[in-house]
């Protein structure tokens, strides 16, 4: 998030889209409930009408898939109404603060383009080269949209003429938005979305009442969004809308990804992905110029773009030029050592093209060229796509390791239905894992607060906490490579620095991962620091090796105690000894403050745990004022100027831009971590397209007369850059499937059900595999509430109870009926409660970005069992 | 001061932690269900199950709406079962909760003819079966400051405790400051005399399955209650036929139970 749960109080409109807040994140909506007290509007969007529908003010019933389409109808209703009522949104911040005015460079072409059939500029025919994508050089700005004639926007009464945009310098980032978005009008988008006119634009018309100067809305998105082969660029589509209407860094704003376990916003931090290192350093990949550490450095460390003429602001803040620092302080937490230049070549170089991702795994393993697996607390056989397929390949490993709290499918697949036990080979080990109430770490949630938690009771029987696992584990790999002379390549675990132990003291890992001084040195403010000591904050990391630092974001977490400061804190209080010196510092991740010291009590709380980075809690706020530094939304400041900032923690403490120019010093942009200072409309940094464009899912049941797949935006049908796997990944037609499936959670049980098909409680409530079917269709296939029904796709069929219900109902795509099908995915063959997975039916197919699976579209079939 | 929960089912997401909530500080087991072809389980409430949410699907003018309203013991003002129960075990408490008293039950079974709502059930599965109900956890909160445990569980404010006068004044507050939101009505602000548990919603109650009572107590006209339960003379029976069985249980239940169902003591005390 870029905001926080508690901030959508803050809220004037609420759009819910792809995500099933009330009962995915059912404390959250605590928080709608009290924005919708204010009087905010709640909108959600989806295929479903859930628990969260019920409680919207507006609920639009939308295909599975179609979130372009619909934003992008948005996106143009909204420049359409800034045209005409410029008065009714803040340009000032459009053209200060986004790229919206920038020149991009002139081989640009877009999908609508003559000849482009749908693509943007530079489809090799595989991939995209993005060239054509980047700004013009030398860099230039539209001097139209700069001009007095439209920075007297707030006191023009009358409209823009009709060519406003079109009028604009061509390849000028908010014509090109124009050009681009006008083919998306509220017809087209309502034949391609299912959503009718009339829907459509009362949807536009409230959403776009956020971008007056002091209102502000939030999009709250979750996997629905993210689950697509164009899932990035879905959010990409919502993160331009945001910028249209100056939603980002506001209180109330904000594009707020509500995570899917309540731990997932760290173990991203802590790169659990694997094409990021800690922090969302890049990862090295096998090119020539990452050979090196310097070349590395290189390739990662962004170059300033200094604004064109025209803008105010004059300097980036440009955040990732630190790399070098953050990087070196990575490799000396792993191996302080040795130098960076040596302990560089430890880390694995990806090859470049090839997915490390899920799916890129289990096509991996299913070639066999994977030995051995370590499953972590997750549940491959049960969550991963096309379970007939993942199913599979486990059983080309030699091993397999699950650690969890229960015996789960992924542990259990040797004797999965329809399986000859005989016939695997693959040795299973089970380590049980201690649950979250039996083991003391910290835990970052979806607005990033990383609060620390405390251990209840104790585990069951010889249930570790994953933290001694792993201990334990490091520790004999230690013995093992160093006993073994002719080992392969043991430097990167013998040299590992593993001080923790039998029994790590989670509070150690902590201190390692915010980061200390590895020699006494005193930086060039002046402080002086202690080998040993606790860095203060990134700012003090060093790139010549000083300093150690596991994740530079959540360096910060701790700070020397300072008992006027943190007197009141005595729980977090914290004494340690490092490389020989000892010191007494304060975790600020077991604070617990209930004051609210915020502007206006906006609710921060910012003596409630700590969040990074450097407990900002709200990021890009230096957005949320105008040049001279006063909030746009004087009710609601999250900072403000007044000769020194108040409120939050500043993106980057430097003087508002006006106050900056006066005083003749760099007059710094607010977006600090772009290298452009500003936030990106107009974006180069993707695979699939620098503006989101309409493509279908991957199986779609939008066909011609003749049954032929059709995207009604383009030639072009799917995401040419989508991720297609192999693993038994048949595709099927609208014909022989023709309704569209889409995959979810429901509040009662949990992600691939292993926490809670094992508590009765639970399975009393919600006690079968269920498909939802809308009465309109279960009617024509003459299926009851309660019915046993087979649903199937091109890749495996399930059984399940049919919820025959008012809230699944047909959407009318162009001028055909697309009924949906609702498919949970919590069940299977191990546990109490036992049933059919939904992923025995979705495909291997993943973002063209991200590679996440399409959980949320595919083709299928149902009858009565 | 008598205490009451009032329940804004518009902002009820149904989540059914209150569900939970109370099995688990009840200590009740769960019950062994199937999807019947909707979201709503356990069908009735019952011994193991003090509470539940009722999931209605609504299609008013094209609109749908899908409202989740939490049904339990109403603990009546001037309760029906009070009224009917021959020997005392139920007794109206003055802070709200209606109480029962297993040592002084016969097992008749009069308490479930007379309730408007229906709720009392039956241990039919035990050989010592007790009257079970919601007990609007008299065992957490007198001299403390907690709520019934639905409460304490519920994410979003649906369910607030209190003393009944001061929700009521809420209720009204809520309906007079959002303007077409809620039907203009307190639920059991009146019915039957009054009740602990008042809701508000957004639709007719009716159509939420709530029982369109009077205003008057039951207990003003019990034989006209009663008479509108035909079970109830089918109960009679079952008393007359019954009552030696009963009070020879009524005899080895002091020594039999003590010790083995503490949990359902410190329920019901």
């Amino acid at each position: 998030m870029t905001n926080h749960y508690i901030d959508l109080r803050n809220a004037d409109c609420i759009m819910i889209i792809g995500s099933n807040a009330a009962e995915n994140h059912p404390i959250a909506f605590k928080w709608i409930t009290a924005a919708k007290e204010r009087g905010a509007k709640l909108i959600n969007v989806d295929p479903r009408f859930t628990r969260t529908s019920s409680k919207a003010d507006l609920y639009v019933r939308i295909r599975s898939g179609t979130d372009i389409a619909f934003i992008g109808g948005m996106i143009r209703y909204v420049l359409e109404d800034m045209r005409k009522h410029p008065q009714d949104y803040n340009i000032e911040y459009l053209t200060q603060y986004t790229n919206a005015a920038y020149i991009i460079d002139e081989k640009v072409k877009l999908p609508g383009d003559e000849g482009q059939n749908g693509l943007f500029s530079g489809w090799t025919g595989t991939s995209y080269d993005s060239s054509s994508w980047k700004y013009a050089s030398p860099i230039s700005a539209s001097a139209k949209l700069l001009s007095p004639y439209w920075s007297g926007w707030e006191k023009r009464e009358d409209p823009f003429p009709e060519v406003a945009w079109g009028d604009l310098e061509e390849r000028c980032v908010l014509r090109l938005l124009w050009e681009h978005y006008r083919r998306y009008d509220t017809e087209t988008v309502s034949r391609i979305t299912g959503v009718p006119v009339d829907e459509l634009e009362a949807v536009y018309a409230e959403y776009a009442k956020t971008g007056a100067r002091g209102k502000a809305g939030t999009i709250c998105y979750a996997m629905g969004t993210t689950q697509h082969t164009y899932g990035t660029q879905n959010i990409r589509a919502y993160a331009i809308l945001q910028l249209l209407l100056a939603n980002m860094g506001v209180a109330g704003g904000g594009i707020n990804a509500l995570r899917g376990t309540s731990n997932v916003q760290g173990s991203t931090d802590m790169c659990l992905l694997s094409h990021i290192l800690p922090g969302y350093l890049k990862v090295p990949n096998d090119s020539d110029g990452d050979q090196t550490f310097a070349g590395y450095l290189a390739r990662t460390t962004p170059a300033n773009i200094s604004p064109p003429d025209g803008l105010e602001g004059t300097d980036p803040a440009n955040w990732w030029q630190h790399t070098p620092k953050y990087a070196a302080s990575l490799l000396k937490a792993w191996w302080p050592e040795v130098d960076v230049n040596d302990s560089y070549h430890y880390l694995p170089k990806v090859k470049a093209g090839k997915s490390y991702a899920h799916i890129g795994l289990f096509e991996a393993m299913d070639e066999g060229k994977i030995e051995g697996l370590w499953v972590w607390g997750q549940n491959p056989a049960v969550g991963g796509p096309n379970s007939n397929g993942e199913r599979q390949a486990l059983g080309n490993l030699k091993w397999l390791v699950s650690v969890d709290i229960w015996l789960n499918e992924t542990a259990e697949f040797w004797k999965r239905p329809g399986t000859t036990p005989a016939d695997i080979d693959t040795e299973v080990i089970v380590l049980p894992a201690a649950c979250s109430y039996e083991k003391e770490g910290s835990i970052s949630n979806s607005g990033r607060w990383a609060q620390w938690r405390y251990k209840a009771v104790d585990a069951p029987g010889g249930a570790k906490p994953d933290l001694e696992i792993m201990s334990l584990i490091m520790a004999r790999l230690k013995e093992l490579y160093a006993a073994e002379k002719d080992s392969k390549f043991p430097d990167p675990i013998v040299n590992l620095d593993w001080p923790y132990g039998e029994h790590p003291d989670p509070d150690e890992v902590a201190r390692e991962i915010n980061g200390y001084a590895l020699v006494d040195f005193t930086t060039a403010k002046g402080r002086e620091y202690k080998k040993g000591e606790l860095i203060d904050s990134f700012v003090d990391l060093q790139a010549d090796g000083r300093t150690a630092s596991g994740n530079w974001l959540y360096c910060n977490q701790y700070n020397t105690w300072n008992e006027d400061r943190d007197g009141d804190f005595p729980e977090a209080k914290v004494e340690y000894t490092k490389l020989g010196n000892s010191f007494t510092a304060i975790n600020k991740l077991k604070k617990r403050g209930t004051v609210d010291r915020s502007l206006n009590g906006i609710g921060l709380y910012s003596d409630w745990s700590w969040c990074w980075p450097l407990n900002r809690r709200i990021i890009y706020n230096r957005a949320s004022v105008d040049l001279e530094g006063k909030p746009w939304d004087s009710e609601h400041p999250v900072i403000s100027w007044d000769g020194g900032w108040s409120g939050d923690v500043p993106d980057g403490g430097w003087k508002p831009i006006k106050v900056a120019l006066d005083d003749g010093e760099p007059a710094r942009l607010p977006f600090i971590m772009k290298p452009e200072g500003v936030a990106r409309i107009w974006g180069y940094g993707l695979k699939d397209g620098p503006l989101p464009e309409v493509y279908e899912p991957w199986e779609s049941p939008v066909v011609d007369a003749d049954g032929n797949r059709v995207n009604l935006m383009s030639a072009t049908v799917n995401n040419p850059a989508a991720f297609i796997g192999d693993l038994k990944n048949d595709r099927g037609t609208a014909a022989r499937f023709p309704y569209v499936g889409t995959t979810y959670r429901c509040t009662e049980h949990w992600q691939t059900g292993i926490m809670t098909r094992n508590l009765p409680w639970l399975n009393e409530l919600m006690p079968n595999m269920y498909v939802e079917i809308g009465e309109d269709l279960a009617d024509n296939l003459n299926i009851k509430a309660g019915d046993k029904v087979i649903v199937s796709s091109a890749r495996g069929e399930i059984e399940a109870i049919a919820v025959v219900t008012k809230r699944f109902r047909k959407v009318v795509v162009n001028g055909r009926s697309v009924h949906h099908i609702g498919v949970p995915w919590h069940w299977g063959y191990s546990g109490l409660s036992k049933g059919d997975s939904g992923n025995i039916l979705t495909p291997h197919v993943g973002d063209a970005n991200t590679t996440i699976p399409e959980y949320k579209t595919f083709l299928c079939n149902v009858r009565r069992a | 001061m008598p205490k009451g929960v009032l329940v804004d089912t518009t902002k009820c997401i149904g989540c059914r932690a209150c569900q939970v909530a109370c099995k688990q500080w009840n200590g009740l087991p769960a019950e062994e269900t199937v999807n019947r072809g909707t979201y709503e389980n356990p069908p009735h409430l019952s011994g193991k199950t003090f509470t539940k949410v009722r999931f209605t699907e609504i299609e008013d003018n094209g609109r749908l709406q899908w409202v989740f309203t939490k049904i339990q013991c109403m603990h009546c003002v001037d309760p029906a079962c009070v009224a009917a129960c021959l020997v005392g075990a139920l007794q109206k408490r003055d802070d709200g909760p209606v109480i029962y008293d297993k040592g002084r039950c016969i097992g008749c079974r009069y308490c479930m003819m007379a309730c408007p709502f229906g709720i009392p059930t039956f241990e039919w599965w035990d050989r010592w079966p007790w009257i079970r109900k919601c007990t609007l956890c008299v065992n957490r909160w007198p001299g403390t400051d907690q709520e019934p445990a639905c409460v304490a569980a519920c994410p979003t404010g649906a369910l607030k405790f209190g003393d009944r006068e001061a929700l009521i004044e809420e209720a009204r507050e809520r309906i007079a400051a959002h303007p077409g939101k809620y039907v203009n009505h307190i639920y059991g602000e009146k019915e039957v005399g009054g009740t602990s548990w008042l809701y508000l919603s957004a639709v007719p109650f009716t159509e939420l399955g709530f029982p369109n009572l009077g205003e008057e107590a039951v207990t003003v006209n019990p034989a006209r209650a009663m008479s509108a339960v035909p079970p109830a003379l089918v109960a009679v029976a079952a008393l007359m036929s019954g009552i030696y069985w009963l009070n020879k249980r009524r005899q080895r239940m002091s020594t039999a139970r003590a010790g083995d169902h503490q949990a359902k003591e410190e329920v019901t005390k």
